[in-house]
């Protein structure tokens, strides 16, 4: 691919993943009605948790995840000065997310299907009890399992990009081998060759991860988390569509007790926490390391700390999964102190990042802010409040109150993904827009843009969290009356109207600036 | 005051602190002079830790250990119970089946101040058990794995009154129906 092609797929995924946000905002603002007890003869019960099951997918999968993946395949080969590994590997990625998110959308749509994202066992394939028709099943099983092969087949291709020569220099087939790029990955992500090396007394040796740009290091450690995820989930995929095509058969028994729910449970978490590392920790912190050096024109503050930082990071997000279970009280008590000590872990190596990214700023004294550099700024601040939350309900004790409320989907989940992530996301749009486009962004469109965002976003998530701390419970409604929770989804629901009109802004920014003639000619067959 | 609001507000403390921080940051960056060259990484000794990193370094590290300390303490009722004082006096058994609790009585009469040990037995689904006071409030919760799992937790009411029961945990679309109004009464004298 020429920079052209990959200008053109970047674009590509960018504009589809904006278009899953939108649908995901829908999503949102109909389920926050239906909390409020409107709209009850549109969706019942079975369609409001539908859509609940859909939205998580259609959001993270869908907006960010894809819009990750359309900016890396620009950046990475920018960076790295080569060019992406496979052309056919990028666009089966593209087609898979869509395909597969496509196929979760209208199952739950079209048959109610609603297992969450949880997918807690049995409740999947409990067909009798829930009422969940067996072709749903399969069907959603296939989408899961599409999505997470598209996943897969975008990680793979970073891999290969990052480890690989360019396939014109290197006719050998060794160094083309799957297993190479494995064992370059596995050296290179945990500073393994270092180890070697002192193993083996070699004097003055240099990490290979040194040799990468620091954010080519964040792109290829936040992967192995989120390969990682990809497999549990993409696992979990299977195992839906084979129990829903055994349901099929004639004769077939139900049997829920076919696997263990709380080893189930386990791996299960242990997978999905993965996302929030790789994709919410590890990603972010590599673009906030890729954009502000390059506005400011400044070196990173304390690259070689910023490298080990990451590298921790990939350690501990493999053993934090335990503050999801800190409620299951079958679950050994030694590992959900391990998880809670783990998750303050994360205190450190997010603390470290941000200290970083802020020094790096406040080096370059005086600072003209552009609209990438107000949002990097504003999505510090999500991930403040955001993780802060976070740890706080990560623990064994204050979980007993705060697990499964609105604190944490609200001031936790929703302002880390909608402030801290989304924010970054749109400041590596802003970023890259004149590299991809010629033309820039109108700036005071950005900054209503952002300033809608960022106040909707934390205004929606402390109004859910305060509702948490009063006992208001997620993936809940209340048939009879909201009661004292009422005021603070009234708040909400101002937030994310806020959120909503923003990005009316940013499609009106963009749409102004390259016509909307433009956007669909992108997606036309080009000669 | 309940422990969720007390965290609740030293929360608020914390984030608005932050906030006011960023704020500074952003208006004093706007202004004020740089005193290294575009080149340099700021006061970063070569291959390690400036001196103001390596503070807030400890910092981190002294607020993770201090923040660990006082949540496995028994300062939380939810730790004291299950770490310090895990004798209970009473077992209270509930079974859970096709989306409804069943309970030994209702209301289940329960002594204030005792510590008592509830037992939620599963036979098919993950649902979730918690106790809300009648304000809306949650006083505890559990998940509920289901068998061969029994999910345990001892708890001491230390407030007489009635008290509903809700399952925490989604198990389905008729899950916000799994609500037990009154299902316990804590009896005897607030101490």
């Amino acid at each position: 691919m020429n920079e052209e092609e990959r200008k053109i797929l970047s674009l590509r995924f960018v504009v589809v993943a904006l278009v899953f946000l939108g649908l995901a905002g829908i999503e949102g603002l109909l389920m926050r009605l239906r909390i409020m007890n409107l709209l009850v003869d549109v969706f019942d019960e079975k369609h409001f948790y539908s859509i609940m099951t859909a939205h998580p997918f259609v959001g993270v999968y869908g907006w960010a995840y894809m819009a990750v993946m359309g900016a890396f395949y620009f950046l990475v080969p920018y960076v790295l000065n080569k060019d992406i590994y496979s052309k056919r590997a990028a666009y089966a990625s593209f087609w898979l997310m869509i395909l597969g998110i496509a196929t979760i959308w209208t199952t739950t749509f079209l048959t109610h299907y609603a297992p969450l994202y949880t997918l807690y066992w049995p409740i999947p394939v409990a067909v009798d009890l829930a009422g969940w028709s067996p072709i749903a099943i399969v069907s959603f099983g296939a989408g899961v399992s599409l999505v997470l092969a598209g996943v897969l087949a975008f990680f793979f291709n970073m891999f290969a990009t990052i480890f690989l020569p360019p396939r014109v220099a290197s006719e050998s087939s060794k160094a083309r081998s799957a297993g190479y790029v494995a064992k370059e990955l596995i050296l290179t992500a945990f500073n393994i060759d270092k180890l070697v090396a002192r193993f083996r007394k070699i004097p003055h040796y240099t990490s290979r991860a040194f040799e990468y740009p620091v954010f080519v290091v964040a792109v290829f450690r936040g992967c192995v988390d989120t390969t990682l995820n990809a497999f549990v989930i993409g696992g979990v995929g299977i195992i839906l569509m084979s129990v829903g095509a055994y349901y099929l058969l004639p004769g077939a028994v139900q049997n829920l007790s076919m696997i263990d729910p709380l080893i189930y449970k386990n791996v299960f978490w242990w997978g999905l926490d993965l996302i929030a590392d790789g994709n919410v920790l590890i990603f972010t912190a590599g673009t906030w390391y890729l954009i502000v050096p390059l506005i400011l024109n400044r070196k990173l503050y304390g690259e070689k700390v910023v490298r080990t930082v990451i590298l921790a990071d990939l350690v501990v997000s493999l053993f934090v999964w335990n503050h999801h279970m800190l409620a299951d009280t079958p679950q050994p008590f030694i590992l959900q102190i391990q998880g809670q000590i783990f998750t303050w872990g994360e205190l450190l190596t997010m603390g470290l990042t941000i200290f970083a990214v802020l020094a790096t700023i406040w080096g370059a004294r005086p600072v003209k802010y552009s609209a990438p550099l107000k949002f990097v700024l504003a999505s510090i601040s999500g991930y403040a409040i955001g993780g802060l939350a976070g740890i706080i309900q990560a623990n064994y004790a204050s979980n007993r109150f705060f697990h499964n409320t609105q604190w944490v989907i609200g001031i936790h989940g929703h302002i880390q993904l909608l402030v801290g992530l989304s924010l970054t996301i749109f400041a590596a749009i802003y970023a890259l827009f004149p590299l991809l486009t010629g033309k820039a962004l109108d700036e005071r469109l950005a900054d209503a843009h952002l300033l809608l965002m960022a106040v909707g976003g934390v205004v929606m998530g402390l109004a859910m969290g305060m509702a948490g701390t009063l006992g208001m419970l997620r993936r809940m409604l209340y048939p009879m009356g909201l009661g004292i929770y009422e005021s603070f989804m009234n708040v909400a629901l101002l937030g994310a109207s806020m959120m909503a009109a923003g990005f009316a802004v940013f499609q009106i920014n963009v749409i102004r600036t390259v016509g909307l003639t433009t956007i669909i000619k992108l997606f036309l067959p080009r000669r | 005051m309940y422990p969720q609001f007390v965290i609740e507000a030293v929360y608020f403390l914390v984030v608005s602190i932050v906030v006011v921080f960023l704020v500074v940051f952003y208006v004093l960056t706007r202004r004020g002079r740089s005193d290294s060259g575009p080149e340099s990484a700021g006061h970063e000794k070569p291959g390690g830790m400036g001196k103001g990193e390596k503070r807030w370094l400890y910092f981190l590290f002294s607020v993770a250990v201090i923040g660990n300390l006082l949540f496995l303490s028994p300062v939380l009722p939810s730790i004291r119970y299950t770490l310090y004082e895990r004798e209970a006096v009473m077992t209270i058994v509930i079974e859970v089946r096709e989306y409804r609790f069943y309970l030994p009585e209702k209301p289940i009469r329960i002594p204030v101040n005792v510590p008592v040990e509830f037992v939620v037995v599963s036979y098919d689904l993950v649902y979730g058990f918690g106790v809300f006071r009648k304000d809306g409030t949650m006083a505890f919760q559990m998940q509920v794995v289901p068998k061969p799992y029994v999910n345990r937790i001892v708890w001491v009411f230390d407030q007489p009154g009635l008290y509903d029961i809700r399952s925490t945990e989604y198990s389905g679309p008729k899950h916000p129906w799994m609500y037990v109004s009154d299902a316990i009464e804590v009896i005897g004298e607030e101490e």
